[in-house]
């Protein structure tokens, strides 16, 4: 026993890429052999997942960074794994979020996939979930574009499986444009390798240096390059035209992992990047972080403009994604203390919120059948649970105290402050007010509102399984934790917030 | 297609197709080419098969069932192997401190775990390249 939890304790970075990995290639065998075990064996892949991530930051915080060497062979040769605070905040994120998600889907898909691709489904999530794990840890250029590639297949298959029209023309769009997006980091990985010799980040980081004098314009390019590529995938405003697309017409599981999950995990190895790799003087050269905070406000008041005139539930939180990604890339442009703590933090709370809005969306639409918001009329009254929650997130949302999108808000605005950029926080005023016009309307609506006389209104009302609605409270309880005692969370993006 | 002529020919080039491709995969450590180019030559082979008879007779010899397996199980084994590393005590996809024999340098035998996974990934890409077949060829009638 010790001897197993003594392997456990030493390998766990590469085991709990591994675990999803082998996971996902059983899935396919089991399809044929023992059908009903494909949901259990996925949901054990989360929990193992979960034991090792509680032993890595049982270790973080003991005894400082763990790195680990792929087949023993040290960095500038092999690929290394590093997990430091802002990898265990990654990882604590991504194994709580995608296992609730999990959890909801074993009964919701049921419903909306055929039944002979339900099994690969599990195959899709879990290489998707081990994808972003790797690039949460990775320390390597070019490990971290082969788990790009790997998250953007099976992103595009999980869209792509539900086997309709819009679901394939969608997929399809997403795989084109991630596909340049994946494009431009090889060849600015190329570029950086040109120049350093290294693909490792550590050993780029100090070879970038004395090369920025020698060639300046290479990095530029790669620097270019390295943010229109993160850009795409992170849907940020110009390079979001596959977004909404996307996250509408997939299955709900599917829109609440890509939403909660994949397009921060982009921004995340997006300012690891600039932060760790990239040396300090490049951005005396140009003015990166004005062009992201621009950005990012333009995806902020663009996001909620276009998600207040849709009329599909799904679409419009879709392009709420977007305004909320704008709110990460803000704390990455502000580049403080507290503008990035308020970012990073609102990768965790956003992941919760938009999982969460989307599980709900997706249980109306198991129960219902509704996505069209003007139906949701009276829904509250039937399905007060689902609506109860939604009405958290949507607080969340904009902002109100006591749901943690106030905590992250509060960062960003004295982030602001603090930079000496005071109209960036009239541009977190304004997106709340344009929150509270596209998402209040739906709650007061759902439970104030009559319904109409027409006959669609009478549509009967399926019971959500306990499965479903499980997560959904979860979620909803630790939005309401998290905004009511933020310390928790605050003290591991401090820290992670301090090594830069 | 009902041509004499064609079966025979692939009938019996087909062995010699698959010989060719093993001789790639195993030799992957030492030659040009390695398990994607050897799983291609493995895969079209029965590729040759299933369109000089018919598909029927294809499915015979390698069902959809029995692809995914071996497709599954390649990707498997990959990680497997990457486990002995950590019960040898070293660490995850460790070959010569994993215990895995280094051989003489240049010769069949050597390079420790590389043959062993080039193998599985071989298998791995010539399932896949068949199922990607099956899949055009059928198109919407298999579902």
């Amino acid at each position: 026993m010790t001897t197993a939890m003594n392997i456990i304790q030493g390998h766990s970075p590469a085991l709990i890429v591994v675990t999803f990995l082998l996971f996902s290639y059983l899935m396919p065998v089991l399809d044929s052999w023992k059908k009903n075990w494909c949901a259990t064996l996925a949901i054990a892949a989360h929990v193992l997942a979960l034991f090792f991530t509680g032993i890595l930051a049982w270790q973080v915080f003991t005894t400082g960074t763990v790195t680990y060497h792929m087949g023993n062979w040290p960095p500038p040769w092999g690929i290394e794994f590093v997990i430091d605070y802002l990898a265990i905040f990654m990882l604590t994120t991504i194994t709580v979020v995608s296992l609730l998600i999990l959890i909801f889907a074993t009964k919701d898909l049921g419903h909306e996939l055929k039944a002979q691709v339900s099994s690969w489904y599990y195959t899709l999530y879990l290489l998707l979930v081990g994808a972003m794990i790797g690039l949460a840890i990775t320390n390597d250029f070019f490990n971290m574009f082969v788990f790009m590639e790997i998250a953007a297949i099976s992103a595009c298959g999980i869209i792509a499986i539900k086997e309709d029209k819009e679901c394939v023309e969608a997929s399809f769009k997403y795989l084109i444009l991630s596909a340049v997006g994946t494009g431009c980091v090889l060849l600015s990985v190329a570029m950086l390798y040109m120049v350093t010799g290294h693909l490792n980040f550590t050993f780029a980081a100090e070879a970038l240096v004395p090369a920025l004098e020698l060639y300046p314009n290479n990095i530029l390019v790669a620097l270019a390059l390295f943010s229109a590529g993160f850009i795409v995938k992170a849907a940020l405003f110009p390079l979001h035209v596959w977004l909404p697309d996307a996250h509408s017409s997939a299955p709900s599981p599917s829109s609440a992992i890509l939403s909660g999950l994949v397009i921060k995990i982009y921004a995340y190895a997006y300012l690891k990047l600039l932060l760790k790799v990239f040396p300090g003087d490049i951005f005396s050269m140009v003015p990166i972080y004005d062009m992201i905070l621009i950005l990012a406000s333009l995806s902020i008041f663009f996001g909620s403009l276009f998600a207040i005139v849709q009329e599909d539930i799904k679409r419009m939180l879709a392009f709420s994604s977007i305004a909320q990604i704008g709110y990460v890339f803000l704390g990455i442009g502000l580049a403080n203390q507290a503008g990035l703590t308020g970012g990073i933090l609102h990768i965790f709370n956003h992941a919760l919120m938009k999982a969460m809005l989307f599980l709900s969306a997706g249980a109306i639409i198991y129960c219902t059948g509704i996505r069209n918001i003007d139906q949701l009329k009276g829904i509250g009254a039937k399905m007060p649970l689902v609506m109860g929650v939604f009405a958290v997130g949507a607080m969340s949302m904009v902002g109100i105290p006591t749901t943690n999108g106030f905590i992250s808000k509060l960062y960003l605005a004295l982030g602001t402050l603090d930079a000496g950029k005071p109209f960036y926080l009239g541009v977190i005023l304004v997106s709340s007010f344009l929150n509270v016009i596209y998402y209040f309307p739906i709650v007061i609506n759902a439970f104030f509102g009559e319904p109409g006389e027409e006959p669609e209104n009478d549509i009967p009302v399926k019971k959500l399984p306990l499965e479903m609605s499980i997560p959904l409270v979860i979620l909803a309880a630790g939005i309401l934790f998290f905004g009511i005692f933020p310390r928790h969370m605050l003290i591991l993006v401090e820290r992670a917030v301090a090594i830069f | 297609m009902e041509d004499i002529i064609i079966r025979m020919i692939s009938r019996i080039s087909v062995p010699f197709i698959m010989v060719f491709g093993f001789y790639i995969i195993l030799h992957g450590h030492l030659t040009p080419g390695g398990s994607f180019s050897g799983g291609a030559v493995l895969g079209s082979s029965m590729i040759l098969f299933a369109l000089a008879f018919d598909l029927e007779e294809g499915h015979k010899k390698l069902s959809h069932k029995t692809s995914t397996l071996i497709e599954t199980g390649g990707a498997s084994w990959f990680v497997l192997l990457g486990l002995v590393g950590i019960y040898a005590g070293t660490g995850f996809l460790a070959n010569k401190t994993g215990g895995f024999p280094m051989g003489v340098p240049g010769e069949l035998v050597s390079g420790g775990m590389i043959a062993l996974i080039t193998l599985g990934l071989g298998l791995k890409v010539a399932s896949t390249v068949i199922t990607l077949f099956y899949n055009l060829i059928e198109g919407d009638s298999h579902d």
